[in-house]
């Protein structure tokens, strides 16, 4: 009697001991995984200041996707509205075909931007630079001494001119951008700085610009619809 | 006895993990990793609601399709701007295409992990990307993807630290891929010219980064998964 008593005792204490060390070990091996994994997060990734601007640019991006779902929903709302009417709207269809002409740089355009004037020769890369960091400010639309500018417009490197979409432009160098003058400021400082230091950049905000230029799209002769 | 091994086996265990544990934390600041888990949450977190936010965008483009394609087919007037309305969605990469072309490959090159080198020229940079397409469309590329993002008229190249940004805030890694459909020659005669991509090509050399080119008779690229919004260029007249 005595003997199976001790025994009983004899085994909880084992449970004890072992149940214990199972949480020690458990507690430890989960620390071990998650403080692993942020190490090799912290030797891997990027430096903080990368992280900050790519947080800042996807809130950005977000935003703009927001704004592009509202815009589809009442779209979409207005051609069902019609449907349902038992007619169609083609004015809703016309509002954004005329958004994708603008995008396209196929009608002449207006609105509110900066005139940047530069005061020598600049490299293609350099300007590509420029109009990258503006587009990504938003900017909606280029003209550079006349002519109009998308993405797809080859910009090249001819001496000390630039070829336009196959035209030559020479100094001095006009840039009109249309877009919200507060976001595009930053980007073309950022520009001009590194520009300055050869030419002289002026940049001038303007309530409204005017772009006449437009671009008349090259049929496809290699890419053909669909995947 | 049993109880004591247990207990040794154990202690041996734990000692262990506590040494291995204590080895794993950083030297630097203690409160770097909080830091970094922090900044790295809202990252994935913001990554989470932009790709939701696509879905969404690309749920609701479909519903407007749909309604599009209706009012075509019980209209004359709808159907003739909705003709135009397609080609003007081809033109803007909101359409798929496939055809001939090239297919361009990077990757980062070898770190030389020399102090007095901190060009960072082993990397592929941003503007890389940017000269890359920029030749591209100069030697009459038709549609270009980058690691299956379309470039659009919108597309801004953006510094994303090891990453590249483009198209409302998607990320790239390297090894990239960049596809353009076009005439395959032509584009990678262009690719070829000795005054093109100079500098990249010399930092290809230089640090082992990768810069190749293959033609194709037949490439795809998809359509930009998202839409335009234009808030101040206005028609003019």
């Amino acid at each position: 009697m005595r003997n199976h008593s001790a025994d009983r005792t004899a085994r909880t204490q084992r449970l004890i001991v072992v149940g214990l060390i199972g949480l020690a070990l458990g507690f430890l091996v989960v620390i071990q995984f998650r403080s692993q994994a942020a190490v090799a997060r912290t030797l891997a990734a990027q430096d903080d200041t990368s992280v900050a601007l790519l947080i800042n640019d996807l809130n950005r991006a977000n935003n703009q996707l927001l704004q592009q779902s509202v815009a589809l929903s009442q779209q979409e709302a207005q051609l069902r509205q019609a449907l349902t009417a038992g007619g169609a709207d083609s004015q809703a269809i016309e509002k954004e075909l005329a958004t994708l002409r603008v995008v396209n740089g196929e009608i002449p355009v207006h609105g509110p931007g900066l005139q940047i004037k530069i005061q020598g020769s600049i490299m293609d890369f350099e300007l590509q630079d420029a109009l990258n960091s503006l587009r990504n400010a938003g900017a909606e639309a280029f003209s550079l001494n006349g002519y109009r500018i998308v993405s797809n417009t080859p910009i090249i490197s001819r001496g000390q001119s630039l070829q336009i979409g196959g035209r030559s432009v020479s100094a001095p160098l006009l840039l009109d951008v249309i877009g919200d003058p507060e976001q595009l400021q930053p980007a073309a400082d950022l520009s001009a700085s590194s520009l300055q230091t050869r030419v002289q950049v002026d940049i001038e905000r303007k309530t409204d610009i005017a772009i006449t230029e437009v671009i008349t799209p090259h049929p496809m002769i290699y890419g053909q619809l669909g995947r | 006895m049993t109880v004591l091994a247990s207990v040794s086996l154990a202690t041996f265990l734990v000692t262990g993990l506590a040494a291995t544990q204590f080895r794993s934390q950083p030297l630097p600041p203690s409160n770097r990793l909080a830091r970094d888990e922090a900044l790295r949450h809202s990252v994935n977190q913001l990554e989470d609601q932009n790709r939701a936010l696509k879905t969404k965008v690309q749920t609701l483009q479909a519903g407007v399709k749909a309604g599009e394609d209706e009012s075509a087919s019980r209209s004359s007037a709808a159907q003739q701007v909705k003709t135009q309305l397609d080609d003007e969605k081809t033109v803007a990469g909101l359409t798929a295409v496939h055809g001939p072309g090239v297919t361009v490959l990077l990757h980062d090159g070898s770190d030389p992990n020399d102090p007095n080198d901190r060009s960072l020229g082993w990397t592929v940079h941003y503007q890389d990307m940017q000269d890359i397409v920029n030749l591209l469309w100069a030697s009459g590329a038709e549609g270009i993807a980058v690691n299956g993002q379309r470039i659009v008229p919108t597309t801004a190249f953006h510094y994303a630290g090891v990453n590249i940004l483009v198209n409302n805030g998607s990320r790239l890694s390297a090894p990239y891929t960049v596809t353009a459909v076009g005439d395959p020659l032509a584009l990678a005669n262009g690719l070829g010219d000795p005054d093109q991509l100079a500098e990249l090509k010399s930092r290809s050399r230089i640090y082992g980064l990768g810069l190749s080119w293959v033609r194709s008779t037949r490439l795809s690229i998809p359509a930009f998964d998202a839409t335009f919004l234009v808030k101040y260029a206005q028609p003019l007249g």
